[in-house]
């Protein structure tokens, strides 16, 4: 009987592989679908690319968001040192220690200066890869880990402390050709430290390891208005990072 | 002195005088017992050098060691034993100097043998190839040691008999076949880093029938590792560990005296993270029936299709998804005929099919697929008890781009007195391109775009060789020297930009001019009846680095040969009482500093070379194993014996950060009364 069922197996699955040119099994893989399927509140926005910010109006969501390039472009100005001119739109080069202590060990290189980084006319948050910016706003994390046990209104927040955007030279990463080295020309300009917490980039280890942090945060703009924004997931279905799916609520 | 001189310089010393006494005592134990074990008494053995073993890759037919044509290096179960090996890596960089495993991109592995790297040595399980590669290597953890009755190691071209990819040798991993009728063998081995190594063995021998299933399972923890500061280049900060599954089966049915028909199925999953949302994942699923008819006493034919599929995914946690992103799928179809003229003679003839698929999500097209087919024959002329010549041709013909090679090989084997065989040869050896290496089109993070070549020519390379061995009472004696030609290289060249754009660097798969790898081997092994044993092996390679088709000098792909290796064991093997006995293993290889010419400036190659200095190192392990009754054993060992840490874990640094220690125990179920 032991044999039997043995000899039965073995030929079967030679059987199988005969007629398998391509292959067998394939269904124990997943097949990506790039359709994203999204629920009510919630906002899908691609922003993988390296050298674009997307401009997010909570408004109107179901539009095509609007992408703006990062002026790479060097500008006839004098160059200085980023302590005496800080802060300067441009692109301020550092090298990162990424084979040895990494991020936290890094060298400012070198300064091109550019156009500022241009905007549309109506938005309320950028994202590039894992940096957020406001227009004009200021965020506040809470410890609520999903949008419906949310109080009622943003009033429950008024005693809690924002921060605005603050001016960062060394997290948006734009110009990577020289990354082996660990070479990388990043934008200068204002991001919100805190809503940009939602995604964690970490180096050790290399590959870096992204981390995000369910946490609700409330955005207050400068209007007066408030919004309840939630990283969802930070990959589409084919596992590119930095594809956003965010839950909102605005006005809240 | 530059800075990247004077560190490797500084941890060349320390790497050799680390903990200088504890060092020069273990040499010097070494040669002590070597000298003064001469004295002990004893028969002459020559069969504890397995002379009368039979060995097939050299030739395809069976043939005994001491009297194979072609120079054949035998790894035996005891070896695998003696040194714990869990898979090949651990072996061989143990058992024979001359062979490295170093860091390719994504920490993926890279052999280099005598010079030639993982698409220039062919390896074979029981004869039959395998599918896949990662980083142009065969996945070395699929080849686990457990279960394997031995391995035979051809040095130099063999492409007349196995076709592509054996211009540097062949490795072939022949697996057991069970006597008993039925065996149960469970063991495991636990070590630092969370390091667990647990295995089963059930065998069942019928009449007619014979099964062997083996199932093996190893998992180790991400190690992470601190470097010096200011490194000469790339370092690593974490060794990736990994988990596997390894399942295999094998039936065995025996129709009558003449017919043999051997059925076998594999699984293989290995499980890595280097990416904490999104491990990757290694599957290979393998099948194959064989049969073995002896037609006559002096005709037999062998039969075989094989299947091998070697699937490459990420699991994307987040998205609960596992998406397959590489599947090379390989089915052959083959015979061999073998006719014995009389006494004097062995012609074999023999003929392949193989249909090659390959899908990879960096490939332009995203799937590629080629048949090849081929047709060889040898004839093994033994002109008298001295003298015995082999002769081998082979058409090989690849249906994309219409390629087609012929490849020769002239093997002597001369006996002028007993125990003495002098083995010199001319093989030539070619490697087709690989269908990544014509087609590929890959984004490298944006470093830059590593670009296939539909135009690449095959490699082509000329393998001169010689060696000697000698065994006398206890002692054998090996030389032997080779130089390999190579044309042709398969190589990446030169990074460049095109012309209408400086931002977008490309690196092209290229045909390199000449390349040209020397060497040689010397090695003692000693046997004496008071339990002692001793191997003592060094060996020389110098590879002449290619250039491009311009002269000019590029920058190595992988980090070439070590000019100098050795590697030493010593055992000792006592049975106290009929229920006692007890092993000792001392092992230690050495291998010497290397230098490797790199781009300064990867993006600015105007900026040339610097050469890097890789530091020299040794490690030593010792293991001692206990038996109790004939059921159980006992194992415990101290691996990295001299706590040697490397300054710097560069790609060719040994994957340690100090001393481990490991304990395991074997049981055969059968054995227990």
């Amino acid at each position: 009987m032991r044999h039997k069922f043995l000899t039965l197996s073995t030929l079967t699955l030679f059987l199988s592989s005969l007629s398998a040119c391509h292959g067998i099994l394939d269904d124990i893989y997943d097949d990506p679908s790039n359709d994203v399927t999204l629920k009510e509140g919630q906002l899908y926005v691609d922003a993988s690319s390296w050298t674009e910010w997307y401009y997010i109006d909570l408004l109107d969501t179901n539009k095509e968001w609007v992408s703006m390039s990062i002026p790479t472009e060097e500008l006839p100005t004098l160059k200085s040192q980023p302590s005496t001119l800080s802060p300067q739109p441009g692109i301020y080069t550092y090298w990162y220690d990424v084979f040895g202590a990494g991020l936290s060990n890094h060298e400012f290189q070198s300064f091109t200066p550019t156009a500022e980084q241009p905007e549309p006319e109506k938005w309320h948050i950028a994202v590039h890869r894992n940096n957020v910016r406001t227009n004009g706003g200021a965020a506040y994390e809470t410890s609520y880990t999903s949008m419906s046990e949310l109080p009622e209104s943003s009033e429950a927040f008024a005693d809690a402390t924002f921060t605005p955007d603050t001016w960062n030279e060394l997290d948006v990463w734009t110009i990577r050709e020289q990354m082996l080295q660990g070479f990388v020309g990043n934008q200068g300009i204002r991001v919100n430290p805190v809503l940009s917490s939602w995604l964690k980039l970490e180096i050790p280890p290399v590959p870096p390891a992204f981390t995000l942090n369910n946490h609700v945060f409330i955005v207050r703009f400068d209007d007066d208005t408030y919004a309840a924004i939630q990283l969802e997931n930070y990959q589409n279905a084919a596992g590119v990072k930095c594809c956003l799916t965010i839950n909102y609520k605005y006005p809240y | 002195m530059t800075a990247t001189d004077y560190n490797g310089k500084s941890e060349k010393v320390r790497n050799l005088f680390h903990q200088p006494e504890a060092l020069q005592f273990l040499i010097l134990s070494f040669f002590h017992l070597f000298i003064f074990s001469h004295f002990a008494h004893a028969q002459q053995q020559d069969s504890t050098f397995l002379l009368n073993d039979v060995v097939i890759t050299g030739t395809r037919t069976p043939k005994l060691l001491k009297d194979a044509p072609i120079q054949t290096r035998v790894i035996t179960t005891a070896d695998i034993e003696k040194v714990d090996a869990t898979n090949v890596e651990d072996l061989l960089q143990q058992e024979m100097p001359g062979v490295e495993f170093s860091y390719a991109m994504n920490q993926l592995k890279h052999m280099n043998l005598c010079g030639f790297g993982g698409q220039g040595i062919l390896f074979l399980v029981d004869g039959e190839r395998l599918a896949g590669e990662t980083m142009d290597d065969v996945d070395f953890t699929r080849l686990n040691m457990a279960n394997v009755e031995r391995i035979e190691i051809v040095k130099g071209a063999a492409s007349a008999l196995y076709g592509s990819n054996a211009g540097g040798g062949v490795i072939n991993i022949i697996t057991k076949e069970g006597t008993e009728p039925w065996t149960l063998n469970l063991n495991g081995r636990l070590a630092r880093y969370n390091e667990r190594r647990l295995g089963g063995a059930y065998g069942v021998n019928g009449k007619r029938l014979h099964n062997m299933l083996n199932v093996n399972h190893t998992s180790i923890d991400n190690i992470h590792v601190s470097n010096a500061e200011n490194p000469a280049t790339q370092v690593v900060t974490t060794i990736y560990g990994d988990c596997t599954w390894n399942v295999k089966d094998r039936l065995t049915f025996t129709v009558n005296d003449q017919l043999k028909l051997i059925g076998r199925a594999g699984y293989f999953y290995r499980e890595q993270t280097r990416v904490a949302d999104a491990p990757e994942r290694f599957r290979d699923f393998s099948a194959g029936l064989k049969g073995l008819w002896d037609i006559s006493k002096d005709d037999n034919l062998e039969i075989s299709y094989s299947f091998d599929q070697y699937d490459k995914s990420d699991y994307h946690k987040i998205n609960k998804l596992d998406v397959r992103d590489y599947r090379n799928v390989q089915n052959i179809f083959k015979g061999l005929y073998n006719h014995y003229w009389s006494s004097n003679g062995i012609l074999t003839v023999g003929a392949d099919f193989m249909h090659d698929y390959l899908m990879n999500k960096n490939l332009g097209s995203k799937t590629e697929s080629q048949n090849t087919f081929d047709a060889f024959a040898q004839y093994d002329w033994i002109i008298n008890t001295q003298w015995e010549v082999v002769g081998a041709v082979r058409y090989d013909y690849f249906s994309d781009k219409k390629d087609s090679h012929f490849t020769p090989k002239l093997s002597v084997r001369y006996q002028p007195i007993s125990n003495l065989n002098i083995r010199f040869g001319y093989g030539m050896g070619f490697r087709a391109p690989a269908l990544k290496e014509k087609y590929y089109n890959f984004d490298a993070a944006g470093i830059w775009i590593i670009r296939g070549n539909p135009d690449l020519k095959a490699e082509l390379s000329h393998n001169f060789n010689a060696s000697a061995d000698y065994t006398k009472g206890h002692y054998n004696f090996t030389l032997a020297a080779y130089y390999n030609e190579v044309h042709n290289k398969l190589a990446t060249g030169v990074p460049h930009y095109l012309p209408n754009d400086d931002k977008q660097l490309y690196l092209d798969y290229t045909n390199l001019a000449g390349y040209s790898v020397y060497g040689g081997e010397a090695a003692i092994q000693a046997r004496w009846d008071n339990g002692f044993s001793a191997k003592l092996s060094y060996a020389y390679t110098n590879e002449r680095l290619p250039k491009d088709k311009e002269g000019h000098t590029i920058n190595n792909q992988y980090i070439p040969a070590r000019h100098h290796s050795l590697t030493a064991r010593v055992d000792w093997d006592k049975q106290f009482t009929r229920n006692y006995g007890l092993r000792l293993s001392l092992n230690g290889r050495f291998l010497s500093d290397v230098k490797n010419v790199e781009f300064i400036d990867y993006y600015d190659i105007s900026k040339g070379t610097s050469t890097i200095h890789y530091p020299a190192y040794t490690l030593w392990k010792f293991s001692a194993v206990q038996q109790f009754g004939k059921a159980f054993k006992v194992t415990a060992a101290i691996d990295n014996l001299l706590n040697y840490k490397p300054q710097y874990h560069y790609f060719n640094s040994p994957l340690t950060d100090g001393i481990n220690l490991m304990v395991g125990v074997s049981v055969d179920i059968e054995k227990i009364k």
